[in-house]
């Protein structure tokens, strides 16, 4: 098994961050639309920081990792920084790049983020 | 009532101003319908139902109606279902059938019975069972008692009332049936016919096998809700028939649902992205039936990776998978008549 497989099933089994975020400040909800994958991120924001991230899908291994690794590092981040992830980022966190065709299951967590920090009034989505 | 014949009774009813409704009241030996299967007569001949499979029975309540159409009133009509001929060749089912005809003024809003249907109807669209007590001679009466409690009409007094509520209660959980109810010194005999709202089934994935079920879900009065997260499958366009169409995550959607237990959900996105969040929503609910579309393989998968969540292994045995009853069908629509086989035989009680 290679090393993304391994941390995308470590992931998918026991997610990071999974669940409604009840005192969240702002919140989007992303879909891929042929295949299916549905997420929503929720954010804290107090001041410029994000003070906690979480996500809820209904979506496969590759979109739940890559949301599962998201949420955890913009936890703390300032919103200009967690704004500036680039899908590259995910790539290296999962320690590998989709199989071809399923590049937007990892990053449909960061469109949605992005989306979401938007809706706080933080930056431009 | 039941099969569907509120939906088909509509333009009858609008167009009729009586009709003679014959109910199924009781049976012996081997009937082909449930106590308390209606069918109605109109004044102009039209015919809606059947107390019977058909033949030769069913043409004898026809002319007890048309009879009684005339007459007014109400009378149980006896049936022997024993024919002489047939019996010498072995055809004869045996038995007998009890069918209770009346004359109903169908826009009469003082007709105790077209009364006490629209009552009933009104604790159907609320999602709850409702029993008619009426008498099975006699002057027209009747009472209609909801799940929840509610009272609606009357058998004449209070003491009958509260007699036929317990036999209501009874009656709710264990089926349609004649009682006999003692009161002021006399005693006489009630029909009491439960009548539950239609099985919803919640189907998970707009696909091609969807699209069927939606289509032959209705024959079977049964309620259709398609659930998808693609916005692109779930329209309205691809599925006509369907009761309500909801996109959105499905689990989310399957919640808000709050399945009870006459709720089936069928899972036939063969995807696990939808597979796993839904049961989670579900196996600890009081939904009624779980299917789910895949190998006996698959779905042991899918019960091993729930099992590590916590499940125990009588939630996870709620869940029927390979979905549907095994005719050998592969085409979307083959596959959907074994689903809503298995939906039938559980409606019935012939599997849990």
């Amino acid at each position: 098994m290679t090393a993304f497989r391994a941390i995308v099933l470590e992931h998918f089994r026991h997610p990071r961050n999974r669940g409604p975020l009840d005192d969240a400040t702002a919140s989007a909800e992303g879909a891929n639309p042929l295949c299916g994958d549905r997420i929503r991120v929720q954010v804290r924001v107090i001041g410029d920081t994000i003070h906690d991230a979480r996500f809820t899908a209904d979506a496969c291994a590759i979109c739940i990792a890559a949301a599962s690794v998201l949420t955890a590092h913009v936890r703390g981040m300032p919103v200009n920084d967690a704004a500036r992830v680039e899908p590259r980022w995910i790539h290296t966190a999962l320690e590998g790049e989709p199989p071809a065709g399923r590049a937007k299951c990892a990053t449909l967590p960061l469109d949605t983020l992005r989306r979401a920090l938007a809706a706080s009034g933080g930056v431009a989505p | 009532m039941t099969d569907g014949l509120i939906d088909q009774s509509e333009p009858l009813l609008s167009n009729e101003p009586s009709v003679a409704l014959a109910t199924l009241v009781a049976a012996t030996g081997s009937t082909s319908k449930k106590v308390g299967t209606k069918m109605i007569v109109g004044e102009s001949g039209r015919l809606i139902g059947g107390v019977t499979i058909g033949g030769c029975v069913d043409a004898q309540v026809v002319e007890a109606a048309d009879a009684l159409l005339e007459t007014g009133g109400r009378r149980v009509l006896s049936i022997s279902l024993d024919d002489d001929e047939a019996w010498e060749i072995g055809l004869t089912c045996g038995g007998t059938v009890d069918v209770l005809i009346e004359r109903v003024n169908v826009h009469d809003i003082v007709d105790p019975v077209a009364a006490a249907h629209v009552a009933a109807r009104a604790s159907l669209a609320r999602g709850e069972s409702a029993v008619i007590a009426t008498p099975l001679d006699g002057e027209p009466a009747a009472l209609v008692l909801s799940e929840a409690g509610a009272r609606h009409g009357t058998l004449g007094d209070a003491a009958l009332d509260d007699a036929a509520a317990e036999i209501a209660a009874d009656v709710m959980a264990g089926g349609s049936r004649i009682a006999p109810i003692e009161n002021a010194g006399a005693t006489r005999q009630y029909f009491f016919d439960r009548q539950s709202p239609p099985t919803t089934v919640v189907i998970i994935g707009a696909g091609q096998i969807a699209m069927s079920l939606t289509r032959m879900a209705r024959e079977l009065d049964m309620r259709t809700i398609v659930v998808d997260g693609r916005e692109r499958y779930a329209t309205r366009e691809r599925f006509p028939d369907a009761d309500e169409i909801r996109v959105g995550m499905p689990s989310e959607i399957v919640a808000a649902i709050a399945p009870t237990k006459r709720v089936a959900v069928v899972l036939i996105a063969h995807d696990y992205k939808y597979e796993l969040p839904v049961l989670r929503a579900l196996l600890r609910s009081p939904v009624g039936y779980i299917g789910m579309l895949g190998s006996r393989k698959r779905g042991d998968a899918v019960r091993a990776l729930l099992s590590e969540e916590g499940f125990t292994d009588e939630e996870l045995a709620r869940i029927h998978t390979p979905i549907g009853l095994d005719i050998g069908g592969k085409s979307p629509p083959e596959v959907a008549v074994s689903i809503l086989g298995e939906l039938v035989a559980v409606r019935s009680g012939k599997r849990a």
